[in-house]
């Protein structure tokens, strides 16, 4: 039992604390980048807490979707969370499913979100929504597709089985179609969290926003928990794109042993992404939305291409 | 020693002309100018890489040289004097191209895969009779480059773009070159390059003094009877 616990535990409060630092990282890492100072990396934390604390205002016309929606989309991420290799190559809840469950989990805290938007019938929370579900119906061929290009030279879609290929044939696992794939991933990595070519994450008030536009009727803890919710599901991406696609150094068992010495890499890797992703925040204006859809279709072509050229050669 | 291993060159270099067929792909969805540039630039960057990994692996000193001159050219002179012609053109930033994105994507997607299959028995009859492995997926990816900047000079209505375009494509041609035959002899190196430079040079100028006339970089005006 011990066994079993041990890992599930760990990766969960890894997965709970990490997410937040992420965030907070990030947006120290632009404010520098744009010459400002910047708050500290702790103050996402610092924020939820101080929601979790304060009461909450619930529109009347609001129904139970309202109310069990933060606890879904809070619970779903978690999971998934629970479902990607983390600092081990085991998954906690390998049993539970592959990479399929992963994107079929992030699709149902998105169903509800957008559910939620709608729910109280205001105006920002319908647009919220339409725009959520335009951007996902292409995001989410184009990460799958992705995947499945790295999946076909494990053999499998189990991601622990994934990773495991990917650390065995050391740098000749690397693919031209991986390159494509990569690439695809970022776009998609980038229109799911939120980030700038797609949506804005600084400004709350703004007639382009998406993600902030569905949980504005939101405060509180369930403020609170759908903001943690959010910054998992980047860090979860994240995590995808690293282990997926660099896998090297990761621990094979859960001895502390070995995940410290993974733990460590995988903190370098995170935070050169974090930075890749900061710059092109930095670099970039953000999109009108009626392009988002061609940012999306790179994302889209290429990775059918890397699919398609993993059968040509 | 991995860095010794010729079958890691291999990887490297496929992989990086991997990355070169995602900023071809950026450029094709790309609309800002300066972005395209900037792409360019990048992509020039990866090849000059290819060529150092391909020199490295193949002991052959003059592909460096090949190499510092396609940094030195392409990836700083060229993309700097392409952005003071935009600059001081202070046309619309959007390229405008004559079909929209998506479609152009899933074309040129069309278009990588016929190269994809053009290269192939090409690349099995080379390995079967040279019995070499350097780079073989990379002809493939050269001759998509080659497509895609057709495309892209096809499909795109500012004069500054297509030269962007002129400038991708000789990037293709310049990938199979040393992907294929590990570097023509020098003299033709230098010849190229110093070709493209003019080139360059000769077209920015033109398209400078089509901004004057015209007061626009459609090259579709060109077409208009003046008097």
């Amino acid at each position: 039992m011990k066994t079993f616990l041990f890992p599930i535990i760990l990766q969960a409060v890894l997965v709970l604390l990490l997410a937040p630092l992420v965030s907070g990282f990030i947006k120290k890492l632009k404010a520098h980048l744009q010459m400002r100072r910047g708050a500290s990396i702790c103050q996402p934390l610092f924020d939820m807490t101080k929601l979790l604390r304060k009461d909450m205002v619930i529109s009347e016309h609001a129904s139970w979707i309202f109310r069990i929606t933060p606890y879904v989309v809070f619970l779903t991420t978690l999971s998934v969370g629970l479902l990607v290799p983390l600092v081990s190559i085991h998954v906690p809840l390998s049993f539970m499913g592959g990479v399929l469950a992963v994107i079929y989990l992030l699709a149902l805290g998105r169903f509800f979100m957008a559910l939620a938007g709608l729910d109280t019938g205001s105006a920002f929370g319908g647009m919220g929504s339409s725009r959520e579900m335009t951007i996902s119906a292409i995001a989410e061929p184009a990460m799958m597709l992705a995947i499945f290009t790295v999946a076909i030279t494990a053999g499998s879609t189990n991601l622990s089985q994934m990773v495991l290929v990917g650390q065995e044939s050391g740098w000749k696992f690397p693919d031209p179609s991986h390159t494509l794939a990569f690439a695809a991933l970022f776009i998609v990595l980038l229109a799911e969290t939120g980030r700038i070519p797609v949506d804005n994450p600084a400004t709350h008030l703004e007639l382009t926003m998406i993600h902030e536009a569905m949980v504005l009727e939101y405060s509180g803890p369930y403020l609170a928990l759908m903001e943690w919710a959010a910054s998992i599901k980047q860090f979860v991406l994240m995590t995808l794109l690293i282990n997926v696609f660099f896998p090297f150094g990761l621990g094979t068992d859960w001895e502390i042993s070995s995940i410290a010495p993974s733990l460590m890499l995988f903190t370098v890797k995170l935070l050169v992404l974090s930075g890749l992703v900061a710059l092109v925040e930095t670099t970039n204006a953000k999109l009108r939305l009626f392009r988002v859809p061609d940012l999306l279709a790179i994302a889209f072509v290429l990775a059918a291409l890397a699919l398609a050229s993993k059968f040509l050669f | 020693m991995f860095y010794r291993d010729p079958e890691f060159g291999s990887r490297m270099i496929t992989l990086m002309a991997a990355a070169a067929l995602v900023t071809q792909f950026l450029m094709v969805g790309q609309r800002i100018l300066i972005t395209n540039i900037r792409l360019f630039a990048v992509q020039s960057f990866l090849l000059s890489g290819i060529a150092i990994t391909i020199a490295w692996f193949q002991n052959a000193q003059h592909i460096y040289l090949a190499a510092a001159l396609t940094f030195v050219l392409k990836v700083m002179l060229v993309p700097w004097f392409l952005k003071r012609i935009a600059d001081r053109m202070r046309t619309q930033p959007e390229v405008q191209p004559l079909i929209n994105a998506p479609v152009s994507l899933l074309l040129c997607g069309g278009l990588t895969l016929m190269a994809y299959l053009v290269a192939q028995p090409l690349t099995l009859d080379l390995k079967r009779e040279a019995g070499f492995e350097l780079g073989h997926n990379t002809l493939a990816v050269a001759i998509s480059l080659l497509l895609l900047g057709f495309y892209l000079m096809v499909s795109r209505r500012k004069a500054l773009s297509q030269v962007l375009a002129l400038l991708t494509m000789e990037n293709g041609v310049f990938l199979a070159a040393i992907s294929l035959t590990y570097g023509v002899p020098f003299v033709v190196e230098i010849g190229i390059f110093f070709d493209v430079l003019v080139a360059v040079m000769v077209l920015g100028i033109l398209v400078y003094r089509i901004g004057e006339t015209f007061e626009s970089m459609d090259v579709s005006k060109l077409r208009d009877l003046k008097g």
